[in-house]
């Protein structure tokens, strides 16, 4: 803290900026900006520094270059608490989607023989380089996350983790099931809630945004065997869980065991 | 001797980006755009993929412009499957598209673009003094992400529109309330063309070999979607050919390739659009594009930003005429159902700050090919060309005054820089 503001940061990895987009639309942002003062935050701030300190680092974007290691490094050394922002920094991001491929070949369909002078990674999410304190799930996160994170920070509390699918803010919205009414490979079972069924509610199928819930609870194989009964190949399941999960370690072998038990 | 000038990662724009400028003994010896931002190879990781799936992907790309990602997606994705939307949903996605156009012009403006004329950092401390311009800017912003968000679920990476149409549509109260907001937002918009009106554009960047490009509207109106680009060299071809006309290559220095048209850098954007099809626009727009036609420079990049402002009061006056039609036709069927073929699909929009071109190739409901060309990635090899003629004004200057003004002709441009790192198949 100084002059009793409280000292915060936003950082972009790699990422399509959206998480940072959705910080600065809120209309909540100037009051609670009111109370802080920003060190870095190049997306709004031009006198912005990555080496200073500060009390909250947001970080979205995964980690896709050699620099980007070093950058999350020197944020974790320079933070109190850091978050983890969106789908790209807690999950790896859509980009990871690619990590059934090698890097190279990714590279070679891209940029055929062309070079760079920077060094391009596969897609990782920031966990696997620093200690993470708390995360925003979603693609983006909600505005109520934020407001909801931030606002416990700043009075000295922690926030709570959501432990709970999609498909809880669906039933209780009344919606009818686009899994098990319309047949439709809804991932809703075991996705973080948080966005009010937002999908579901338009009629579309979850695409798993937020991610798959934590604490070893992610039924995985129950909605893959949900899924194999609908008629979709193992390939098909995993394809459609990787897109926000593909970092997620349980996940193959959670589905293959229901392959293994119906062969 | 001069210090060389190295801008590590330019402020207020979307993605990470960064300016070099290295001299040498007779003055500006080279001027690069770094983009630093990592690959995410979009087109490589979709190619196998199931089509829908690809489809909630690809918008991802860019959360500034999502809606213009999905929507060219979507169209080409149509095109390849041999799909042709209704009329009433093609204009609900016009009227989608333009939330987008107006949410991010009101940001670039305002946010971005605004602080460094007033002399400030952020647009957070212009508060106390320029209270009615932030609320006009928020104002501005809601109403084009309320359209996004009624139409299309969410103002960031709208799932609700896809192939055949739309999940769900707004209620017919929802298009009223946005009619009304949209009646309130309009003099807003004025305003905000006479503020730009007065700021200053660089003349040190006037170059009167810029060529722009931009989408021959499709209904003969200033607007999104078209079957051919007009180049203002008098040039038309079929959006299906973009490739043969637009030719990207791999620079050293950046994740993102350049764009050449008939080996000459080009323009895209709000002013290609206005210098372009400032024949089509109707109402407002038309009687402020004759007043203010002297600043719609087509050789200056600077004169982006108030073409943007001019097409604030356009689209929020088209989006408003949308609205009057779709509830003529009230009620209207959200989705047809499309039927998944081979085939491969082009579809050329404009995004808010130019040219996004999409093919994709569609083999037993999965993607054989993807090919994405964004407008950042357009706009880089001219965008890099005024950068230099900047610095080759002044480099003489205080290099604090150098990294503002080099930084200031980067963000007329509206770069989205996470958009631009796209990756393209050669």
């Amino acid at each position: 803290m100084e002059n009793g503001k409280v000292r915060v940061g936003f950082y972009a990895l790699t990422s399509c900026y959206g998480c940072q987009l959705q910080f600065a639309m809120m209309d909540e942002i100037i009051q609670l900006l009111d109370k802080a003062n920003i060190e870095c935050w190049f997306m709004v701030e031009r006198d912005s520094d990555e080496d200073r300190e500060v009390d909250i680092a947001f970080i979205e974007g995964s980690i896709s270059t050699e620099e980007e290691v070093e950058l999350v490094k020197k944020i974790r050394e320079k933070a109190k608490i850091v978050i983890a922002v969106g789908s790209c920094a807690v999950h790896g991001g859509v980009q990871s989607w690619g990590n059934d491929k090698e890097l190279e070949e990714l590279w070679k369909t891209v940029y055929g023989d062309g070079k760079v002078k920077f060094e391009p990674r596969m897609a990782e999410p920031v966990e696997k380089y620093i200690k993470v304190d708390y995360r925003l799930y979603g693609c983006p996160p909600e505005k109520k996350d934020f407001l909801y994170a931030l606002g416990t920070f700043l009075i000295g509390s922690w926030p709570e983790d959501i432990d709970y699918p999609v498909c809880v803010e669906c039933r209780l919205k009344g919606n009818s099931c686009i899994l098990i009414e319309k047949g439709e490979p809804c991932l809703g079972p075991l996705t973080v809630a948080g966005c009010d069924a937002r999908c579901p509610s338009y009629n579309i199928a979850c695409i798993g945004c937020r991610g798959a819930i934590g604490y070893d609870v992610a039924w995985f194989d129950s909605l893959a065997k949900t899924f194999k009964e609908k008629g979709l190949t193992k390939e098909e399941i995993l394809e459609r869980m990787r897109i926000f999960n593909a970092h997620n370690p349980k996940l193959e072998e959670m589905v293959n065991k229901i392959f293994e038990e119906g062969e | 001797m001069y210090i060389p000038i190295t801008v590590d990662h330019i402020a207020r724009v979307e993605g990470k980006g960064g300016i070099e400028i290295v001299m040498g003994d007779e003055g500006v010896k080279e001027v690069k755009l770094n983009i630093i931002e990592g690959p995410r190879f979009f087109e490589a990781i979709t190619i196998g993929k199931k089509l829908e799936e690809a489809l909630a992907v690809y918008p991802r790309i860019c959360s500034f412009c999502s809606a213009a990602h999905k929507l060219t997606a979507v169209e080409a994705a149509e095109k390849a499957v041999g799909f042709t939307p209704r009329e009433e949903i093609q204009d609900l996605r016009d009227l989608l598209y333009i939330g987008d156009m107006i949410e991010s012009h009101a940001l670039h403006l305002y946010l971005l673009v605004l602080p460094d004329y007033l002399g400030y950092s952020n647009p957070l401390s212009m508060l106390d003094k320029y209270k009615k311009e932030i609320e006009y800017a928020m104002a501005l912003k809601n109403i084009g992400a309320k359209i996004m968000d009624y139409l299309a679920s969410r103002p960031i990476h709208q799932e609700n529109a896809i192939m055949g149409g739309f999940g769900k549509l707004p209620t017919k109260a929802q298009f009223e309330e946005l009619k009304r907001e949209l009646k309130e937002a309009l003099p807003m918009a004025e305003y905000t063309v006479e503020l730009f009106s007065k700021l200053e554009q660089y003349k040190e960047v006037e170059d009167k070999e810029m060529i722009h490009m931009a989408v021959k509207p499709r209904n003969g109106v200033y607007g999104i979607f078209g079957d051919y680009i007009k180049v203002s060299d008098g040039f038309e071809f079929p959006v299906e050919d973009y490739q043969k006309h637009i030719v990207e290559r791999v620079v050293e220095h950046s994740f993102a390739k350049h764009s050449f048209y008939k080996d000459k850098p080009f323009m895209v954007g709000a002013i290609s659009r206005i210098v372009n099809n400032a024949d089509l626009l109707y109402g407002r727009a038309k009687e402020l594009y004759a007043q203010y036609k002297d600043l719609l420079r087509y050789d200056n990049c600077f004169a982006n930003n108030f073409a943007q402002a001019l097409e604030l009061v356009y689209f929020i006056e088209r989006a408003i005429d949308i609205i009057d039609d779709t509830l003529a036709k009230w009620p209207i069927r959200p989705r047809d159902e499309v039927e998944i073929r081979d085939g491969r699909g082009v579809s050329i929009t404009e995004a808010p700050r130019g040219l996004v071109a999409y093919t994709i190739e569609v083999k037993d409901g999965r993607v054989a090919y993807a090919d994405i060309i964004t407008p950042t990635a357009m706009n880089l090899a001219i965008m890099e060309r005024h950068v230099r003629m900047m610095a080759e004004k002044h480099y003489q200057d205080d290099p604090e005054r150098l990294k503002y003004l080099t930084e200031m002709t980067v963000r007329a441009y509206d770069p989205c820089i996470s958009c631009s790192v796209h990756v393209v198949k050669l």
